[in-house]
């Protein structure tokens, strides 16, 4: 049996994903933060990515593939400490992949790394610009993350490596900001915005890497679910309350309630609740014929308050 | 919060206060809207938020305007062919009430009924309500992907490529056709779509413009700045516009064969023979016409 190793396995994604590939792989992760309850037969080892000790770990487990899901992805820690787990951490174990015979890497980025723009064609595709910085600098480390694994990609080409960029992804067990979001009883919208969104469910996400796995995919997928809906279609469909307010408003005051903790969302992130930031999965669809299960009401209903 | 008894009750109240001849026009709508085919999801949108339930809400200003205020006439609409087309027309009025008379014409007499896409500029999506209202009405931003992905839906686009060009003239120019843009018939060429050349009677001289001051506009950070014998004068009940009747002459189909990426002569060319087309339909429909408000 191959062996899989998981950065972030403590994490939702990270525990689904390890479940889901149990059966067909051995799997190991690291993580920061315990699991509590782990399932038999899944070691988990309490490393940072960035130590020595990460790669004694790869050393010893010598993992034929890897999957690389171990960012921050909150604001709550310090800028600084995020670039440098996002950043430097992936550097370092892109190098670890090369040292010690990794064959297979699969890389989740995210589609929020094309960035929302008012002048964003529907449904890009792979090619199209990673603009997120320019109006959301708050994320540039998970663009340049993505920029790395895609220039890996090209330079180690015996590697199989594949880069994920999946839609919002909701579900019961995943912490993703836009779940946080739609879970809230008031929800802050853009007065007069309304953008088209796309959502996938948790487990299709687990399904798709599991697919990128076993076929070895090499290359830069989007992955798309099932379907899109108007922002707000979405808040009332996961049971809030859209709530309106003009952006003059809006801005200053998010800046201000970021700043000081109140909430978890940086002022960039508003530009995504103006803008449609819409990618087309057709190439990974085509690559490992994968079709997402669960529909938009059953995405809804799982973070339905 | 209004109970939903509450609610109906007050949909009833002004659904009565809506003129017979305006329920009726709504009603029309509706039944045309319907045999449109299009591709909605179980929320009612389709992949780009279009939304025929919006359509039909907010049509109705428009279908007004375009029986009553404007008192359409369209001829030649059967040239409309099913299927991928390009509508492509002249441009002008200070404000786009041509595209929109366009779009009414498409849906309520073309048959079968068309949803015209609009190819809009980079400023609607930023603004605030417009922005929600252009895309439940099926307008996209004017990217070159956009326009290809439509017209592989096999959806009607229309264009305008005289653009803001066109949209600004002054009345001394009314009816002589801007330069023309060259995207598109490059996706004219790329994605081999039929030509619908349009010449919209009556548009131009809704609101004659006697200059453009627009340094002023781009202060204001406006396209342009249009002094007409109404604006700025009355305030924003100078942008009325004259209730001159509209004229809608839509010539026969063109098709075009070549390379998509040719050098701008070549293309040129090619935009050289919708533009001619469109200028006949113009001068056409000016000879025939017996007035500007008849």
């Amino acid at each position: 049996m191959e062996k899989v190793l998981i950065t972030g396995i403590a994490g939702g994604q990270g525990r689904l994903l390890a479940r889901r590939l149990r059966e067909r792989y051995e799997v190991c992760g690291v993580d920061r933060m315990p699991w509590e309850g782990a399932p038999r037969g899944i070691q988990v080892h309490l490393v940072d990515i960035r130590k020595k000790k990460f790669e004694d770990v790869i050393r010893t487990e010598q993992p034929s593939a890897i999957v690389h899901m171990g960012f921050i992805r909150h604001f709550r820690t310090s800028p600084r400490e995020r670039y440098d787990v996002n950043v430097r951490g992936t550097k370092q174990l892109l190098d670890h992949c090369v040292a010690h015979g990794v064959k297979n890497l699969v890389v989740f980025s995210s589609s929020y790394v094309y960035g929302a723009f008012p002048e964003n064609p529907f449904y890009m595709d792979e090619d199209a610009p990673l603009s997120a910085s320019r109006s959301y600098p708050e994320i540039r480390d998970l663009v340049e993350v993505d920029t790395l694994a895609s220039a890996f990609l090209w330079r180690y080409p015996h590697i199989r490596t594949c880069v994920l960029r999946p839609v919002n992804v909701l579900g019961y067990y995943v912490h993703s900001m836009i779940g946080q979001y739609l879970r809230e009883r008031r929800v802050p919208t853009v007065l007069g915005f309304d953008p088209m969104m796309q959502f996938i469910h948790e487990e299709d996400v687990s399904d798709a890497i599991a697919l990128a796995l076993e076929q070895g995919l090499q290359g830069v997928f989007n992955v798309a679910g099932p379907g899109e809906v108007p922002l707000h279609t979405a808040i009332r469909e996961t049971g809030g309350t859209a709530r309106a307010i003009p952006e003059i408003i809006m801005r200053p005051l998010f800046v201000q309630l970021f700043r000081f903790g109140v909430i978890p969302y940086p002022p960039g992130a508003i530009d995504y609740l103006k803008y449609p930031v819409t990618v087309s999965g057709a190439r990974f669809a085509e690559a490992t014929r994968f079709r997402p299960l669960f529909g938009l009401e059953e995405i809804f209903h799982s973070v339905r308050r | 919060m209004a109970r939903p008894g509450a609610r109906s009750a007050l949909a009833d109240l002004a659904g009565a206060l809506v003129p017979l001849s305006a329920q009726r026009l709504q009603r029309r709508v509706a039944e045309r809207l319907e045999r449109i085919p299009n591709r909605l999801n179980e929320f009612g949108f389709d992949p780009y938020g279009l939304s025929p339930e919006w359509i039909q809400r907010l049509s109705l200003p428009a279908v007004l305007l375009y029986e009553y205020y404007f008192r359409c006439k369209t001829y030649g609409i059967e040239h409309v062919p099913p299927g991928r087309v390009l509508v492509v027309a002249n441009h002008a009025g200070q404000l786009p009430f041509d595209g929109m008379m366009l779009a009414t014409a498409l849906l309520l007499e073309a048959e079968p009924p068309r949803i015209a896409r609009g190819m809009g500029e980079y400023w609607i999506p930023q603004i605030p309500g417009f922005s929600v209202l252009a895309a439940r009405g099926g307008t996209l931003v004017g990217t070159p992907e956009n326009c290809t992905l439509m017209l592989k839906n096999g959806e009607c686009v229309a264009v305008f490529p005289e653009g803001v060009r066109g949209m600004n003239k002054l009345y001394k120019d009314r009816y002589v056709l801007q330069r023309f843009g060259l995207g598109f018939m490059r996706l004219a060429l790329e994605t081999d779509t039929p030509i619908v050349p349009v010449g919209i009677v009556g548009s131009e001289e809704q609101q004659p413009g006697f200059a453009n001051l627009s340094a002023l506009g781009r202060l204001l950070g406006m396209p342009a700045f249009p002094v007409t014998p109404t604006f700025p004068w009355l305030g924003p009940l100078g942008l009325l516009p004259l209730p001159v009747r509209y004229h809608l002459h839509f010539g026969e189909p063109m098709r075009f064969e070549g390379d998509a990426d040719e050098d701008d002569a070549a293309v040129e060319r090619r935009v050289e023979e919708v533009r001619a087309a469109i200028s006949g339909l113009l001068k056409r429909g000016l000879a025939e016409r017996s007035g500007v408000f008849r």
